[in-house]
């Protein structure tokens, strides 16, 4: 018998319902035969019951779940049969995750010979600290019901106790969001400090060869400027080359030319170019625009084209950062007050020489603060690049060359057959806090822009 | 008077020359608008194009007809236990494949039997218990071919197989059938059994459990910031990483799931737990952005109304804002689902990308989601694996594009104007 957290989350789920009902039938109860009028309506103790018998349990269970493992693990290495396991290390690990998987039912039989002596043990604990903990539990779920329960009374403000628990998980709803923020942050930082401890950071952003192919860190090199290079020339050039024209010239036809029914069919149809997956788009550029640009590569007669291109990722990605950047654009222009526009037109201009006299210079910190937020997504999107440009560190200009990016290298170092503790995973958690720093300030920068522009016409 | 013509002189030579100049360039500039727009269009176009022309034929498949006698070649197992759970074990044991790869050969000469797929003969397995009176029979069974026969008919080869296909063909023993195995199976190294089923449910599992956690957390942090909380330097903080987490790159949200999930609290890896998980936090986001925006619509005299007739502010909220708020919320969190169903990258690093041959069990057992299985997939230099990932990528795109149409139903059905 293992320790199965959903089923007994489900069980002290069923208990609070029973805890509802009996705490609204009680204070029904109360009230009738006091003759009394109850401070609150039924069903506030029906919930008070209810979240006194649930919230200490399912606390519990959160943490019987993340600290029984531990406890039995402990008390397999206090067995008998663990005299015979190797000292700390790998295979250590793996003996016992292998036991561990035989007793708890996972997998039929051991795969480390050496495990199996210890799959009795394991079992023996595991079923102990189930019973352990379901039994913790369940006392707890019911002391807290029993003193809930026992607490109404016609007078009791079941309804402000209740209500102040409602405010108090509304409240950690929105810590997720700051506790993510700092996961991301402390586990890049602890990652990278480990790795920074075997690299030296000034390799790591300045260096000019990147080849880390052993896992042994005195035989690889780390340095990261051809990752960075192969990320600007795909997300920041080739793809902005595409985007930007583009995007702009189809917010200003849209906003400026098209009828209303023409924009109020186009702009959705233009979005779902915003909602392929980015899957999609790195099949068809390594399945179609790459072997097309090859073969133009080919006509012209550039050497070593290959198939796998930073043109054709930065196409592609180019397209589906279009709509983003029209609909920057799109809001922008539509920013700029009426008075502005009808101001030039009636000094005699045309539309376009309006546009591009007035509209867009008075947008441009709009559109260029939107401009930013598409690199920044460019720089950090994953699979058109994993699929289409390639893993090979080129420093080239050659837009027909293949290149790699810092979120090609990520998924690369982590993919591989490597331990938790090589230099070449945990380069993976460095160029990941690269990536976050920098997409992170071209965010806020972004961001800044866009405010302090739409602050200067209201 | 000299014969210099006034600056004003709209009839003048120069000036309409001037004039024309202008309006072509207006012309120019309309078209060269125009065009942007048609660019993005006709990539959109040509993108679909290619793959519902790739994909298409990957939803049917090549079948040949096969008799088998099995009054000449019985097959000798006790009928009784066909509607036992072993069933498969006992058609297996007694050597099915055997005479099914024997009768192919008779039927299709020489060489018969490499030109159905390996799997063939668990299709007359199937059809076996379904009706065990064909053991006493013989029967016609159209079987799936091998991928090479497959693509050949499909496109017309050339050589011994191409050869081979045409005289199949002339004797009529071909025929074209929608491939089933493709939604039943999951993933497998033969092209002719590989299908999406596996990776569906899983993804399916993975999408709901980021539901299940995105959605709660992400409307009621909305609600705390935008009913409750006091403006401070904390709300603030929430607001601020709140923004920046919509606009981390995705695979940093795999990263932070490998070191905490996987490797510090050790949650199965693999699996759509931790997918789902990992999922919900990129999510979260923009379920609470949308939801505020929703919420902010709602205008203040329903709560004052509200608060006026004795309802305290958690009432005013859970009864009245949070019910008007609704549609605009799950319009939200349905586009932000459809992203979550389409992405691949943080799930590559949680390790999501391994070969999994079984449908799914539960939430804990090894996973894959639609776009890895595309991803998986693409890497296959398999011809017949390239029909099978555009016809997944268009059960994919068909999946996010009802999504987002729904999304877009909803927000044009419950648009309040207050």
């Amino acid at each position: 018998m293992t320790f199965n957290a959903a089923a007994l989350l489900l069980l002290i789920a069923g208990l609070a319902l029973i805890g509802w009902i009996a705490g609204r039938a009680r204070s029904n109860l109360l009230a009738g035969r006091a003759q009394a009028k109850l401070h609150s309506r039924p069903q506030y103790h029906g919930w008070y019951v209810a979240l006194w018998l649930f919230a200490p349990a399912a606390l519990f269970l959160a943490v019987w779940s993340a600290v029984s493992p531990g406890l039995i693990t402990n008390d397999v290495l206090a067995s008998d049969a663990a005299r015979t396991l190797p000292a700390f290390g790998f295979e250590r690990g793996a003996i016992l995750s292998d036991a561990r998987s035989v007793a708890q039912g996972q997998q039929a039989a051991v795969r480390i010979p050496a495990a199996a002596p210890l799959v009795a043990p394991y079992a023996d604990a595991t079923h102990r600290y189930a019973w352990i903990g379901i039994g913790a539990m369940l006392a707890l779920a019911l002391a807290g019901g029993l003193y809930a329960f026992t607490r109404i009374k016609p007078e009791f403000r079941a309804r402000t106790r209740v209500e102040k628990i409602v405010m108090l998980v509304l409240l950690l709803a929105s810590l997720v969001a700051i506790l993510t923020t700092f996961g991301i942050v402390l586990s890049l930082l602890f990652e990278s400090i480990r790795f920074f401890r075997l690299v030296s950071p000034a390799e790591l952003l300045f260096g000019t060869n990147w080849a880390p192919t052993s896992g042994a860190p005195q035989d690889d090199t780390f340095g990261g400027i051809p990752l960075f290079w192969g990320t600007i020339l795909i997300g920041a050039i080739i793809a902005m080359i595409v985007a930007i024209p583009i995007g702009m010239m189809t917010a200003v036809y849209l906003t400026q030319y098209a009828a209303p029914r023409v924009r109020r069919w186009v702009k959705p149809l233009l979005e779902i170019l915003a909602g392929v997956p980015t899957v999609v788009y790195g099949y068809f550029a390594a399945l179609t625009v790459a072997p097309a640009l090859r073969e133009f590569a080919v006509m012209l007669g550039i050497p070593n084209a290959s198939t796998e291109s930073a043109l054709a990722a930065g196409i592609v990605m180019g397209v589906m950062i279009i709509p983003f950047v029209s609909s920057m654009a799109d809001d922008s222009i539509n920013a700029v007050p009426q008075a502005m526009r009808d101001g030039s037109l009636a000094l005699g201009a045309t539309p376009n020489e309006t546009i591009r006299q007035v509209l867009i210079p008075a947008a441009l910190p709009g559109v260029m603060g939107g401009i930013l937020l598409a690199v920044s997504r460019a720089i950090g999107e994953t699979m058109i690049v994993v699929m289409a440009a390639g893993l090979s560190a080129n420093m080239t200009a050659n837009p027909f060359a293949s290149v790699t990016t810092v979120t090609a290298q990520i998924v690369k170092l982590l993919t591989g057959d490597q331990e938790f503790d090589s230099a070449k995973t945990l380069a993976a958690f460095a160029l990941g806090l690269v990536l976050f720093v920098v997409t992170l300030l071209l965010n806020i920068v972004a961001l800044r822009i866009v405010k302090k522009y739409r602050e200067a016409y209201d | 008077m000299t014969d210099r013509t006034s600056p004003t002189d709209w009839k003048g030579g120069a000036m309409q020359a001037r004039i024309a100049k202008r309006y072509a360039a207006e012309r120019r500039f309309k078209l060269l608008g125009l065009l942007a727009v048609l660019a993005s269009g006709a990539f959109l176009a040509f993108l679909l194009f290619v793959m519902v022309g790739n994909g298409l034929r990957g939803f049917t498949y090549t079948n040949v007809a096969v008799p088998i006698d099995f009054k000449a070649m019985p097959l000798t197992v006790d009928t009784a236990r066909l509607g036992d759970a072993d069933a498969d074990q006992v058609i297996a044991g007694a050597g099915l494949a055997d005479i099914v790869a024997f009768s192919a050969d008779e039927a299709l000469g020489d060489g018969g039997s490499a030109m159905i797929s390996e799997n063939a003969w668990k299709e007359v397995r199937t059809a076996i218990k379904a009706d065990p009176e064909l053991l006493q029979t013989s029967t016609v069974f159209h079987l799936p071919t091998s991928s090479e026969v497959d693509i050949a008919a499909k496109e017309g080869a050339k050589g011994a197989m191409g050869a081979k296909v045409d005289a199949l063909e002339r004797d009529g023993k071909l025929s074209t059938g929608i491939h089933w195995p493709f939604f039943r199976n999951a993933d497998a190294t033969d092209p002719a059994a590989a299908g999406i089923w596996g990776a569906l449910k899983g993804s399916v599992l993975t999408i709901l459990i980021a539901f299940l956690i995105a959605f709660p957390t992400g409307v009621l942090a909305a609600l705390y910031l935008e009913e409750y909380a006091p403006k401070n330097r904390w709300t603030d903080l929430i607001e601020v990483s709140i923004n920046n987490l919509a606009a981390v790159p995705s695979i940093i949200f795999g990263l932070l799931a490998l070191a905490v999930f996987i490797n510090w609290f050790g949650i199965c890896q693999a699996s759509a737990l931790v997918g789902g998980l990992t999922l919900a936090l990129m999510t979260m986001p923009v379920i609470v952005i949308a939801s505020r925006n929703a919420i902010k619509a709602v205008p203040p005299s329903i709560r004052d109304a509200a608060l006026g007739v004795g309802a305290s502010p958690v009432q005013v909220v859970f009864h009245h804002v949070l019910p008007l708020a609704l549609p605009g919320i799950l319009t939200g969190t349905i586009i932000g689902m459809a992203r979550a169903l389409g992405e691949t990258a943080p799930l590559l690093l949680i390790g999501m990308r391994a070969f999994i041959g079984d449908v799914p069990g539960g939430v804990c057992s090894p996973a894959t989601v639609l776009p890895m299985q595309i991803f998986l997939w693409s890497d296959e230099v398999d011809r017949g694996f390239v029909e099978k990932t555009s016809a997944a990528i268009i059960v994919l795109l068909i999946v996010l594009l009802s999504m987002n149409a729904l999304a877009i139903y909803l927000r044009n059905k419950f648009e309040k104007r207050w």
